[in-house]
Formats: structure tokens, sequence, C-alpha cells
């Protein structure tokens, strides 16, 4: 018996935390590993040399600082009215196409050979088209930004009404209730988070979609200022912008994934099943 | 609607807006403009006969290919690390989750000057792209191990190495190799994304086109080509369809048991 246990504490699995770790707040192995990253980041930098090729931490600490009194506020601004728009409309478009799918056959016969032809074409292989069809500016981002929210969205919102318990609908019905209160009080709470949880699959691919079309086809936003500071070799800059789109990446999926518990308290949290 | 008719319904809805799209495109006259079916079908031609298209395309696939198994490399091990060590996976959790909304292409610039513009600076786009995936598919699996099934086989008398073959490996690679075909599908995107960026920054040195991303930019900005823009799209989208299938498939092959 005790052999057993033995046996099985050496392996390698989750272990419980002890109660000397319980008493550390968890961020204290956060903090460790970012000094460790910056550390050796400081090594590299010292070690090459060279502040263009690997800007020190403290130097991009510095222009990020500076960035902030500057354009910094105004880039972060513009990407986010490029992602809102583009989200926003790319959200109300999978989400109308997939309740028009769900109600209607026809439409989703013709529909689905639509969408599944075009989903293997990623936002990314649209952008010389987009710059072609708008020009260097707004309209590139946004239209990226839109074309790929659209399609996580659709998905699951058609996955989500499809998987509703019929069970449910037929009580309802049984019930007496209206074809309009069946779809607003059982369909749509039911299908509510698989629906949320392709709204955030299509806000991380948004967001990547967003980088891609500024980089390669605005004059506004994040991306775009990223080749702006290029052009000057301003590296410490660059990775000051770079760092900028991780922590707002960051800060946007939390924020997404903080209203899905939110709204959906009821139900387990399968945001990570997604696809 | 009955089966068949679902089935064959995409078929004269698809050849009408083919027929339609090639008639308005006539009918307006302006074909420097517009792109129409059967140009792409002559771009088709043309860039297949004269090889620049295959080219391009298997310089991008064995760069994606390249950064994909650099990706799992690095991934699959941290992933088991994380997955089996709690502090390890406590200190790591946010740092790759903060790295991971960087966008793969928003590294571009240092790739660029780290690695040049020929081929590395986009094998680390991919690499990096990739790599993710590995990491949260490989933690996932770690942890999905039936520990009863491990007990289980451990008190049968199994040695480490048995019961790595025969408990761990069977429960875990399934999830592992979903996590493969996402890394993949992502790098095909990174590095289409990171070919047209550094096709774009790079163009005016009249470098010659390495990959499928930077034909794409010279088409658009030296030979105005519309139908090659329309024709390159479209292999995009072929190759990440084939490459969806080709991973299901493998993954049906390796993992006969799910």
């Amino acid at each position: 018996m005790s052999g057993v246990q033995r046996a099985a504490n050496s392996l390698p699995v989750v272990r419980p935390a002890s109660q000397a770790w319980k008493r550390y707040p968890r961020r204290c192995e956060f903090v460790l590993a970012l000094a460790v990253i910056v550390g050796v980041w400081q090594v590299v930098s010292v070690a090459v040399h060279n502040q263009t090729l690997v800007p020190p931490p403290l130097q991009v600490l510095d222009a990020w600082i500076s960035l902030s009194g500057a354009e910094l506020p105004g880039d972060i601004l513009a990407s986010l009215v490029h992602l809102g728009a583009g989200y926003g409309l790319g959200i109300a478009t999978g989400l109308a196409l997939a309740l028009l799918a769900a109600r209607f056959l026809f439409f989703e016969a013709v529909i689905d050979p639509v969408v599944e032809i075009l989903r293997p074409i990623s936002a990314i292989a649209w952008i010389p088209i987009a710059i072609l069809m708008f020009g260097i500016g707004r309209g590139v981002p946004v239209f990226l930004i839109f074309y790929a929210a659209i399609f996580p969205v659709f998905i699951n919102t058609l996955a989500g009404i499809r998987q509703v318990d019929p069970h449910l609908i037929q009580a309802a019905q049984m019930l007496g209730a209206s074809r309009r209160l069946i779809v607003t009080h059982v369909v749509l709470p039911a299908a509510l988070p698989i629906i949320l949880a392709g709204a955030r699959l299509s806000l991380g691919v948004a967001w990547m979609a967003m980088v891609a079309g500024e980089l390669t086809g605005a004059d506004s936003g994040l991306g775009w200022r990223i080749f702006w500071y290029q052009e000057f070799f301003a590296m410490d800059k660059v990775m000051a912008v770079i760092l900028t789109i991780g922590v707002l990446g960051y800060i946007l999926d939390t924020l997404i994934r903080w209203l899905q518990a939110r709204i959906t308290r009821w139900s387990p949290d399968d945001s990570e099943t997604g696809r | 609607m009955t089966d068949a008719q679902r089935r064959w319904l995409p078929v004269p809805v698809l050849a009408t807006v083919l027929v339609l799209w090639e008639l308005a495109v006539r009918q307006s006259g302006q074909f420097m403009l517009y792109p129409y079916p059967s140009g792409v079908l002559a771009a088709a031609v043309r860039t297949i006969g004269d090889g620049s298209l295959l080219a391009a395309t298997s310089g991008s696939l064995y760069r994606v290919l390249l950064g994909f198994v650099i990706g799992g490399m690095v991934g699959v091990p941290l992933g088991v690390l994380m997955g089996s060590l709690q502090s390890v996976n406590r200190a790591m959790s946010p740092v790759i989750d903060s790295l991971r909304s960087i966008a793969p292409i928003a590294w571009i610039p240092m790739a660029m000057l780290w690695l040049g513009i020929r081929g590395k600076a986009a094998l680390f786009i991919v690499a990096y792209a990739a790599f993710f995936p590995f990491v949260v598919n490989t933690i996932q699996a770690v942890r999905l191990v039936d520990r009863n099934l491990v007990n289980a086989a451990r008190a049968l008398g199994a040695g480490r190495a048995l019961l790595a073959r025969a408990v761990i490996l069977p429960s875990s690679l399934p999830v592992i190799l979903t996590g493969a075909r996402i890394s993949l599908a992502f790098a095909w995107g990174a590095i289409i994304a990171a070919e047209l960026a550094m096709g774009i920054k790079v163009s005016a040195g009249g470098s010659a086109a390495v990959g499928l991303g930077q034909l794409m930019v010279s088409t658009l900005y030296i030979r105005r080509d519309v139908n090659g823009l329309v024709l390159y799209m479209i292999v995009v989208g072929v190759i990440s369809l084939l490459i969806d299938v080709a991973m299901r498939r493998l993954q049906r092959h390796l993992t006969p048991w799910r």
C-alpha cells in the first residue's frame, strides 16, 4: 500500500502547494520570472553592446515613459478605434448571419459553403486586395479586423444554438411559450456561453489582424508606429511599442474573460475549448 | 430540403456568382481595376507555367515547416514542465500569457534587424507563432492524464518506460496533436503576414521574391496585377485547407483510439 503511495508521489504530476507557499502571494513567482527575463535581457544587451541591436531594458522603459507623454496615447487610441469599428461590425455580422442560418434552412445551405470557402483564406491573405480597395489608411485595418472577427462568432453561435437541449424547447412550448419568448428566454441564454467563447476567439484573431493591417496598410495605430520608429532605427522605441501591444492585448483578453465570467455566471467555464 | 439538394445547392450558387462576376467586369470594361474569374484562371496558367508560383509557395512552406518544428521542439518540453510542476506553471504562465498577446508580426522590425531580411526573420516569426499553441495544449495534455490509470499501471508493476509508453503517451498525444494542428495553421498565417510586411518594407531595394508574401507585394506594387492577387489569395486559402485536412488525417492515423 505504502509502496503504491510513494510511487504515485514520485510522478511528475500536479502536487498541492505546501503551506509555506500558500502564505506567499502568487505574484511572487511571477515577479521572480519577470525579474529573470529582464535580467537575461540586460545581460544579453550588455554582452552584445549595441543599443540598436538589443536596447537595454532601462532604455526601453525610458523610451516608453517619454512616449507615453507624447505619441503613444494617440497611437493607442487610433488602434482602439480600428479595433472597435472592425470588431463591432464583425461581431454583429457574424451574429446576424448565424441567427439567420439557424432560422432559415435555405439561408444556411447557401451561407455555409460560402463560409467554408472563405474561412481558410485568413485575413492576412486579404491585405494586398484590401490595400487596393481602400488605399493606405483606416480602411485596411478595419476591413481586416471585420473579416477576421466574423468567423469564430458565426461558427460558435450556430453551434451554440444547435446544442440547445431540445427538451428545454419542448418544455417551453408545452407551457405555452411563444416562438419569440423561446428564442429570447430559452435558446439564447442556453447558447450564450458558447457565443461568448466565440466572441473571445474573435477578439484574439482581430487583435492579430489589427497589428498586421496597421503594419502593412495603415497610416496610424500601434502597428504603423513600429515601422515608423524603425525608419529612424530607434529600436528602443520600437521595443516600447511592441511591449505596449502585448500589454494591451493581455488587458483586452482579461477584460473579455471577466465579462464572459460575469455574464454567464451559471455556466462552467468552457472558454478554453473554444473551437 | 433533402440531403442531396443541400449538398448540391452550393454548385449552382457558386456558378451563378462566378458568371455574374465575369459579366459585370466585362460590362464595365475596367479590366485593370477589377479582378475577374477568367483573368484569375489566366494568371494561374501563367504563374504555374513560368514556375514562379511553385517556387514562392515552396519557399514559404519550407519556412513554415521549419518554424513549426522549432516551435514544437521548444514548446512541448516547456509545456510538459509547466503541466507537471505547479511552481514552474505559476511562474511561467503570466510570462507566456503576456508574450502570447504580442502579435507575432509585431516582432518583424526586431527580427529583420537580428536575422536579416532574406528568410530567417520570417522563420523567427513563424516559430514564435507556432510555439504558443504547442505550450498551451501540452500543458492541458499533461493535466488530462488520468491519475487512476497511472496508479493502476504502477500497482501492476509498470516501470517508468512502460508507464510513459503505455499510459502517458496514449492519453496526452491526441491533445498535443491538436495543438500541433493549431500551431501549423497559425504558422501559415504568420508566414504570409511576415513576408508581406517584409516585402513592403524591402521591395524598394528590389530584392528577389522569396516567398508567397513577397510575390504578393511585387504583384501589388510593381506589376499591378489584380487577378494575380486574387489567385495568390486563393492559393493561401487552399494551402491552409490542405494543412488542416492533412493534420486531421495524421491525427486520426497516429491516435486511432481517439
